[in-house]
């Protein structure tokens, strides 16, 4: 019993560190529009950061269902659904339906270490199944503490904003 | 009537930009995010590009797989204006889908001032030439129809050059092809960049626009042809060769292809 005490103890902790390390995080807020239409599916969504050379250095976020459709990201999917699998099943979750959504980015790239110093672009990229798709960009230098990136809706995206810590 | 259609078809077979129709091969996919898919393939040949006009017969038509080897497609169906054919792709990488009739030789001559043509290489013409035909000359024609097809991550086994005829290289891999970037071809014949290739690049939609667009072009001394697409689609490169080529089995060589692709969006 006082096993488990102290081990629940332990997850609260932890959960508090994590909370503190997410405060420090840049936040990047992110809306789907609603879209009024006759046949609506919910838009597959990438959200990723490429350095100055074009190449990705971190994927934060990709929403998505079937394999069949990844492809319909274009850039997404030349620059990293395409060649790492493995990253596609680590980060990939459901998609989402309209409203305002808010992804976290450490600051770190996909093999978990920190960006070097330089100028990197946030890309985000939606296709909806019977829509459209929309690619949209913002360069950013990092580090950039308190930065702030704001991205105005087109298409099949809502207005984007990241505060970059 | 019959002889009208073989005529026909010996002029589609001989095609390149001798004949007015171009053929083209065109997947319904270029890129694919799940392997086991199914592609269709479009075949025709037409005057306006990938507006089908004429079917053709696809006995001859091969998907070579990532690891290079070929398979035979015979899921094929032959029709008036196109031909179809339904293919099941495997595993990652790349594919070459491609069309190619395998090495003619057509002799031609004239006998009392009429043009006449017969099928056979310069070793075996002299036995079926008539009495008397002058001017003749035998040609050594092939022609290769192609595409490529990317399941997941690209590889370039299919994208090795065999050294053999007329054949392309780019730049870039053609699953990378993006409008706004230039693109860089280079002709090879027998294996070698070959300066003075003739071709046409076009894209879809010639029926709907006004300008068709078409970029003629002729490969530099380093065997390039270099351009940018403004606009993401399906295009279409047909290009030939032909030169004096003096051996045993002919006086000349032609050579043509017909390479679709797609540039994607950026």
């Amino acid at each position: 019993m006082r096993l488990v005490k102290t081990s629940l103890l332990g997850c609260v902790i932890a959960l508090l560190w994590a909370n503190s390390i997410n405060a420090a995080a840049t936040e990047i807020s992110l809306q789907l529009p609603q879209i009024e239409t006759s046949q609506y599916h919910r838009p597959y969504v990438a959200v990723w950061v490429e350095d100055a050379q074009q190449q990705p250095v971190k994927l934060i976020a990709l929403w998505v269902q079937k394999p069949d459709w990844l492809k319909d990201l274009r850039r997404f999917w030349r620059k990293i659904g395409r060649s790492d699998t493995a990253l596609v099943d680590a980060v990939s979750s459901a998609t989402q339906k309209s409203g305002s959504y808010t992804l976290q980015w450490d600051g770190k790239d996909d093999q978990g270490r920190e960006l070097t110093a330089g100028t990197y672009t946030l890309l985000v990229e939606a296709a909806r199944e019977q829509g459209g798709r929309s690619l949209v960009k913002h360069e950013f230098k990092w580090p950039a503490t308190g930065a702030f990136i704001e991205i105005a809706a087109e298409g099949e995206l809502g207005n984007i904003s990241a505060r970059l810590r | 009537m019959l002889k009208k259609a073989v005529v026909l078809l010996s002029s589609l077979l001989v095609t390149g930009s001798l004949s007015a129709h171009t053929l083209w091969v065109m997947p319904s996919h270029y890129v694919l995010s799940k392997p086991n898919s199914w592609i269709a393939v479009d075949a025709s040949a037409g005057n306006m590009t990938f507006v089908a006009d004429k079917g053709i017969a696809l006995t001859a038509l091969k998907m070579y797989q990532p690891d290079g080897s070929a398979k035979v497609i015979t899921d094929v169906y032959q029709g008036k204006r196109k031909s179809m054919a339904d293919v099941q792709l495997g595993g990652d990488g790349t594919y070459r889908l491609e069309l190619a009739n395998p090495v003619r030789f057509f002799t031609s001559y004239e006998l009392a001032g009429e043009k006449k043509r017969l099928m056979a290489n310069k070793a075996e013409r002299s036995a079926q030439l008539p009495k008397g035909a002058t001017n003749v000359e035998t040609v050594q024609m092939r022609s290769r129809n192609f595409a490529y097809i990317t399941v997941n991550a690209p590889t370039n086994t299919v994208l090795k050059l065999q050294g053999e005829g007329l054949e392309l290289s780019s730049k870039n891999h053609p699953a990378d092809a993006v409008a706004n970037e230039e693109q860089q071809f280079v002709f090879n014949l027998n294996g070698k960049p070959q300066a003075g290739v003739k071709g046409i690049l076009s894209f879809d939609g010639e029926l709907y626009r006004n300008e068709a667009g078409r970029i003629e072009f002729e490969t530099n001394s380093e065997g390039r042809f270099s351009f940018t697409p403004e606009q993401a689609g399906r295009y279409l490169i047909e290009a030939s060769y032909s030169a004096d080529m003096a051996t045993d089995v002919a006086d000349k060589v032609r050579e043509s292809i017909t390479y679709s692709f797609e540039v994607a969006l950026p």
